[in-house]
């Protein structure tokens, strides 16, 4: 295959695209939209998952006083408690601190806690553990050693987060899933539009195989025009996301309750390089089924 | 430059060619003739690999096509020239486009397929006629043009089938009268047609086939 040969199979691969405008786009099309719904997928999934580093990380017990336990015993307990080796920091909350803090979180709340008293919230201990105790059956133990009557409840959130985790595993499979389905539906769809393709060229590519064509003088513009397609179809389903994250983004900043994921992010440039390369794979395996389905009919 | 032994090629029950054996030596000026449904346009296709034979032994060109491989097939073509009796021009692609094609599959490079274009085209008479599309020309014109296409890369071999047969008794001649010239060069010519007063007119060897079998000559 030397330089000249190339320069050919540019140019008609060029020129095929300018003649079949309206159906390379529909191609770049397709594989934009299927990208847009895979980059979607990994960017709801990077999100939660640093949201879920986040919250491991961040592992913490809350020890609620009984009413009965007087303002030395919770100090003294909280002392007790901070001597011990896993525990890092452990803050003492008192009805008081605890109502002050409801009343700047929640508003128009203030009201109603005033007229239920000073003591409407438990004085409670907040204990941040060691970060190699971000596990749920260490910190199920942890909960379990500290257990005294003087506390009327530990509230570790640990099913919770359990939970979101077991629910993180599912939408990855379920998104793994899925996302096979839209590559194979969109390559699917490309196909049968390259098809189209050749069926409008079918005349010339008969006609160049009587004068001597080889498989692959046939093939190569096809695969150019595919890969071309992928990637002008990523470069578009990048944009897209970009679009979609911006938007979120904005929506996010000015919501009160969302805040704490405001710090949404685009997915990271090696995703981004992987989108391209699964578009560019993408228009490259349709044409090449396209065309080799059409080799093996024209003989 | 054109051996059969015992060809047969059978579609389904039906039995187009049997038995076929000749030879159309180097150079030679050869028509296949016969009437409608002899089996001619069927030996064509077997010379030029569209089909293969149910059984004998083909040669074309130095290559047995009873032995060929799907992917030698373009080197054979690349070493023939066919033309078809509907032309098969891409009428989306210019007269210089569609005659530079044979070259360009090859890979020819650009400047000496122009100069081999214009060249060829003042062989078939139409000089300066490359920037036409196909459909801007006469009957006889396109078939110069499938000719010109033909023996842009200088075959050994030329098959025409009924290469007159849309043509009128002028035009008729004047392809011909090409098809002699290319003959002349060296180029080994075997036309199928029933046209007989055009055989009459350029007398050369007939191969005479009737109900898919040789009949002499």
């Amino acid at each position: 295959m030397n330089v000249t040969f190339l320069q050919h199979m540019l140019r008609r691969a060029t020129r095929s695209i300018w003649e079949n405008l309206y159906l390379n786009a529909v191609s770049a099309s397709v594989i934009g939209a299927s990208l847009i719904l895979l980059g979607l997928y990994s960017m709801i999934q990077n999100n939660l998952s640093n949201v879920m580093d986040t919250w491991n990380k961040d592992v913490h017990v809350s020890v609620y006083f009984a009413d009965d336990v007087n303002e030395e015993e919770r100090i003294q307990l909280r002392d007790d408690i901070h001597k011990m080796s896993e525990v890092v920091q452990v803050r003492y909350i008192s009805e008081l601190d605890a109502k002050k803090w409801l009343i700047e979180e929640v508003s128009g709340i203030d009201e109603t806690l005033n007229e239920l008293g000073d003591n409407v919230l438990p004085a409670s201990l907040e204990i941040t553990l060691d970060a190699a105790m971000a596990q749920p059956d260490k910190i199920a133990e942890f909960a379990r050693r500290i257990e005294k009557k003087e506390f009327a409840a530990i509230d570790y959130g640990v099913e919770w987060v359990d939970k979101f985790n077991t629910f993180l595993r599912m939408f990855h499979v379920l998104g793994t899933f899925v996302g096979i389905l839209i590559i194979v539906a969109a390559m699917f769809l490309v196909t049968n539009t390259v098809h189209l393709v050749i069926y409008n060229r079918r005349n010339e590519l008969e006609i160049a195989k009587l004068v001597g064509a080889t498989q692959s003088f046939i093939m190569l513009p096809f695969l150019i025009e595919g890969a071309v397609q992928g990637v002008v179809g990523a470069l578009g389903a990048l944009s897209g996301l970009w679009i979609i994250h911006q938007t979120l983004l904005n929506q996010l900043q000015q919501s009160q309750t969302l805040r704490m994921v405001a710090r949404l992010e685009f997915i990271p440039v090696g995703q981004q390089l992987l989108l391209i390369f699964i578009g560019l794979t993408l228009g490259l395996l349709a044409a090449f089924i396209a065309t080799y389905r059409f080799l093996r009919k024209v003989g | 430059m054109i051996r059969l032994y015992n060809i047969s090629k059978q579609y389904g029950k039906h039995q187009a060619l049997r038995d076929i054996s000749f030879t159309v030596s180097k150079g030679e000026f050869c028509y296949i003739t016969g009437p409608s449904g002899a089996g001619k346009t069927t030996m064509l296709k077997l010379l030029y690999g569209a089909i293969g034979p149910t059984s004998g032994q083909l040669q074309v060109a130095g290559m047995n096509l009873s032995l060929l491989k799907k992917n030698q097939l373009p080197l054979l073509r690349q070493q023939i020239g066919i033309v078809f009796q509907d032309f098969k021009l891409i009428p989306t692609r210019t007269v210089g486009e569609n005659i530079g094609l044979a070259l360009e599959v090859i890979g020819t490079p650009r400047d000496l397929i122009e100069r081999r274009v214009q060249a060829v085209l003042n062989i078939v008479g139409l000089p300066g006629r490359q920037h036409l599309y196909p459909s801007f020309l006469s009957g006889g014109e396109q078939q110069r043009v499938a000719i010109a296409r033909a023996i842009i890369n200088d075959p050994s071999i030329l098959l025409a089938d009924e290469p007159t047969g849309n043509l009128d008794g002028a035009m008729a001649v004047a392809v011909m009268d090409i098809l002699q010239k290319i003959n002349l060069r060296g180029t080994t010519v075997l036309v199928a047609t029933h046209d007989a007063a055009l055989m009459k007119r350029f007398p050369y060897r007939c191969i005479r086939f009737r109900n898919g079998q040789l009949e002499t000559k």
